[in-house]
C-alpha cells in the first residue's frame, strides 16, 4: 500500500488488508445507516408533533361549531343572558352580514386600484415601478393591527367620520392591496410574450393589446389572487376591532357601525356566560369555512386554468 | 419620475420608440394605469405618514419612555413600552423555535417520506391551515389550551429544578401566560412555516440528489449535506417570515397572554405584546395615549419592515444560488 514497488507481496497479507477494508467500511456504512435511520425518524415524529395540534384544533372546531350553526345563528342579532334566561344568546346574523359588507365594500375598493397596479408592474421598467414593487412586498407583510391604526388615524380622526363599516373596510382593502398588487403583477407576467408580439404584428395598438389580449388572458390568476385576498381579509380581526365600532344591528349601510365575525369570537370569548361561550365556536366555523371555500376555490380555478394553457 | 415611466411602459415603450413616436404610448390607458398607482403610494405613504404623525406628541415629549419605560399607567401616563417589547420578543422566539424545530422536519418529511399522491393533500391541507385566521388558533388556545395548561401542564412545569426563576410563583399563574402565548404562536406559525419551506425543499435538484444516492449517501446524508445547504438561505426566508407573522400577531395573543404590561421574564406568568397591547388599549385611550400607542406602533412597523427586508434579501439570494446550479 505505501510502496507500489512491491508488487509480488504475498497473496495472504492482501486477503487480509482487504478484509480490514471490508470490515471498517461495513462498521461505517453500519453507523451511517444507523444515524440516517434515527434522523428521518426524528423528522417523521416531527410529522406527527405538528399534526397533533392541528387536527385537535379542526376537530374541535367541527365538534363544538356544528351544534351552534342553527337557523337563530343565521338570523336572529345578538342578546345578552340573564340569570333568567342564560341560555338566550340569540344570533350572529349582525357579524355575518357585517363581515360580508366590509369585505364586499373594500373589494370594491382595493381590486381595481390593486388590478391597475399590479399590470404597471408587469409591464414598466421604470424606477417608479420597481419603488412600488419593494412598496407592495413590504405592506403585504405589515402587521394587520397597523392597518386597524391608519384606518382610525385618518378615516376617523382626520376625515371625522365615526366608527362605521367604511372605516373598516378601508383598513381591510389597505390590507387586501399589496396581496392584489403583486398576484396580479405575476399573472401578466406569466402570460406567453408571443401573444403580445402577436397583437403587435397585427397592429393593434400598445393599449388594446393591454386591454384585449394580455388582461383576458391573466384574468384566471387575477381571480385567483383577489379572491385570495378576501380570504385573508375576512379572517383579520385587528384593522377592524379599532374602527367598525361593533354594531349590534343588521346593517349593509357603510356608515353604520357593524360587527364582524371575527371580531365577536374576540369579544364572545371572553363573556362570563358559558352559552356565549359555546356560540363563539359557531362563529369560528363557520370563519374557517368562508376562509376554506375561498381559498379552496381559488386553487381550483388556478389549477384548471393550468390544464387549460398546458 | 413620472413622466419618465409613461415613455418606460416596457413593450409599448420599446416597439413605440422604433417606430420613432413617443407620443402614441401615451394614450388615456397609461393615465388610467399611473393615476393607480399614484393613489396606491399615496395610500402607502398615508399608511407610514399618519401612524408617524399621530405618533408625534409622544417621540417629541416622552422619547425614551416608550422604548424603556416599565409601567403603562392609564390615562395619565408615564407610557413605557419595555414590557411589550420584551413581551413581543420572547413569545415570538420562542414560537419560532418551536416552530422551526418541528416544521423542519415536516417539510422534509412531506418531501421525501410521504407517498407521491398523498404529498398533494397533505400540502394543499397545510396551505389551508396556514389561511385559517389567527382569531382560531386563539380562541382555541383560550378556551381549550390555557384551561388543560393550567391543570395538567403547569404544575408539572413548576415541579422542575430552578421553576421558580424560569415560570415565575405559582401562586401568579391562573392559565394564560407567555409561554402559552408562545405555543399558540408556534401552532399557528407552524402551516406558514411548512408551506414556504417545502416548497423551497421540493424544488432542489433533482440532479443532485440522485446523484449523491449514485455515491452512496444514505438518505440523512442527501438530506443534511445537499438538501438542506442547497435550500438553506430559502429556509432563512421562509424562518423571517415566520416570524414576522408572529411578531405582528395581535388577537391570538390579546387572548391568551394575559396582557399585564410588566416586564416579564417568568414564562408562565402572564404579559404582553406590541400589537396585543395596541389591541387591548385602544378602546378606552385619550390623547396622550392615544398617541403612545401609536409609537408603540411605529416600533412595530419598524420590526416588521426590517424583517420584511432582511427575507426579500434572502429571497433574492436563493435565486441567485439555484440559477447557478
Amino acid at each position: 500500500m505505501n510502496d507500489l514497488t512491491q508488487l509480488d507481496e504475498p497473496i495472504e497479507i492482501g486477503q487480509s488488508m482487504r478484509e480490514e477494508i471490508r470490515r471498517v467500511s461495513h462498521a461505517a456504512r453500519a453507523r451511517r445507516l444507523l444515524i440516517s435511520r434515527i434522523m428521518t425518524s426524528l423528522c417523521a415524529l416531527a410529522l406527527a408533533i405538528a399534526a397533533v395540534p392541528l387536527v385537535l384544533l379542526l376537530w374541535q372546531l367541527i365538534q363544538r361549531g356544528a351544534p351552534q350553526l342553527t337557523g337563530a345563528f343565521f338570523t336572529k342579532v345578538p342578546a345578552t343572558p340573564t340569570l333568567i334566561a342564560p341560555n338566550a344568546t340569540g344570533g350572529l346574523s349582525n357579524a355575518i352580514i357585517g363581515s360580508i359588507a366590509l369585505n364586499v365594500y373594500a373589494a370594491v375598493m382595493a381590486i381595481p386600484i390593486g388590478v391597475l397596479v399590479g399590470v404597471f408592474l408587469a409591464e414598466s421598467t421604470s424606477k417608479f415601478a420597481g419603488a412600488l414593487r419593494i412598496i407592495a412586498q413590504t405592506m403585504a407583510g405589515a402587521p394587520s393591527i397597523l392597518m386597524g391604526l391608519f384606518a382610525f388615524s385618518f378615516v376617523l380622526q382626520d376625515l371625522h367620520v365615526g366608527f362605521s363599516a367604511i372605516a373598516g373596510s378601508f383598513a381591510l382593502a389597505v390590507l387586501m392591496l399589496p396581496v392584489i398588487v403583486l398576484s396580479t403583477e405575476i399573472a401578466v407576467l406569466n402570460v406567453p410574450n408571443t401573444l403580445r408580439e402577436a397583437g403587435l404584428a397585427l397592429g393593434a395598438k400598445p393599449h388594446k393589446v393591454s386591454l384585449r389580449i394580455v388582461l383576458p388572458s391573466a384574468l384566471t390568476g387575477i381571480v385567483t389572487g383577489s379572491i385570495l385576498a378576501i380570504s385573508r381579509a375576512i379572517g383579520e380581526t385587528a384593522p377592524v376591532l379599532l374602527v367598525i365600532g361593533g354594531g349590534y344591528l343588521n346593517s349593509w349601510q357603510p356608515l353604520n357601525p357593524v360587527s364582524a365575525l371575527p371580531l365577536s369570537i374576540y369579544e364572545n370569548a371572553k363573556s362570563e356566560w358559558p352559552s356565549q361561550r359555546a356560540q363563539v365556536w359557531g362563529a369560528a366555523l363557520l370563519l374557517v369555512a368562508f376562509v376554506f371555500v375561498l381559498s379552496l376555490t381559488a386553487r381550483i380555478w388556478a389549477s384548471r386554468k393550468q390544464r387549460v394553457s398546458n | 419620475m413620472i413622466e419618465e415611466s409613461v415613455s418606460d411602459l416596457a413593450i409599448h415603450g420599446q416597439v413605440v420608440e422604433e417606430f420613432g413616436s413617443s407620443t402614441t404610448s401615451r394614450t388615456w390607458y397609461h393615465y388610467v394605469l399611473l393615476a393607480a398607482c399614484v393613489v396606491f403610494a399615496a395610500v402607502s405613504v398615508g399608511f407610514v405618514g399618519s401612524i408617524l404623525q399621530k405618533s408625534l406628541p409622544t417621540w417629541l415629549h416622552h422619547p425614551a419612555t416608550v422604548i424603556t419605560g416599565s409601567g403603562w399607567q392609564s390615562p395619565t401616563g408615564p407610557f413605557g413600552g419595555l414590557a411589550m417589547i420584551v413581551g413581543t420578543l420572547e413569545t415570538s422566539l420562542i414560537a419560532l423555535v418551536i416552530a422551526v424545530l418541528i416544521g423542519l422536519g415536516t417539510s422534509i418529511s412531506i418531501v421525501f417520506f410521504i407517498p407521491r399522491r398523498l404529498r398533494n393533500i397533505v400540502a394543499t391541507l397545510v396551505e389551508l391551515l396556514a389561511a385559517v385566521p389567527s382569531i382560531v388558533y386563539g380562541l382555541w388556545g383560550y378556551l381549550v389550551l390555557a384551561p388543560w395548561m393550567y391543570k395538567s401542564v403547569d404544575p408539572w412545569l413548576n415541579s422542575w429544578p430552578f421553576a421558580r426563576t424560569l415560570f415565575g410563583d405559582p401562586s401568579q399563574q391562573y392559565g394564560p401566560s407567555l409561554l402559552l402565548a408562545a405555543i399558540v404562536l408556534g401552532v399557528m406559525i407552524l402551516p406558514t412555516f411548512v408551506a414556504i419551506s417545502r416548497e423551497v425543499i421540493a424544488v432542489v435538484p433533482q440532479d443532485l440528489i440522485e446523484a449523491s444516492l449514485s455515491l452512496g449517501a444514505t438518505r440523512w446524508q442527501v438530506i443534511r449535506k445537499v438538501v438542506l445547504p442547497t435550500s438553506r438561505i430559502g429556509l432563512f426566508g421562509a424562518t423571517f417570515l415566520a416570524l414576522a407573522r408572529a411578531t405582528g400577531e395581535t388577537v391570538a395573543v390579546a387572548l391568551i397572554a394575559g396582557g399585564v404590561a410588566k416586564v416579564q421574564f417568568h414564562l408562565l406568568d402572564p404579559g404582553t405584546s406590541i400589537a396585543s397591547w395596541i389591541a387591548t388599549e385602544f378602546g378606552e385611550a385619550q390623547g396622550n395615549e392615544i398617541s403612545a400607542l401609536m409609537a408603540l406602533g411605529v416600533l412595530l412597523m419598524l420590526l416588521s419592515f426590517s424583517l420584511s427586508l432582511v427575507s426579500r434579501w434572502l429571497v433574492s439570494r436563493q435565486r441567485k444560488v439555484l440559477a447557478k446550479v
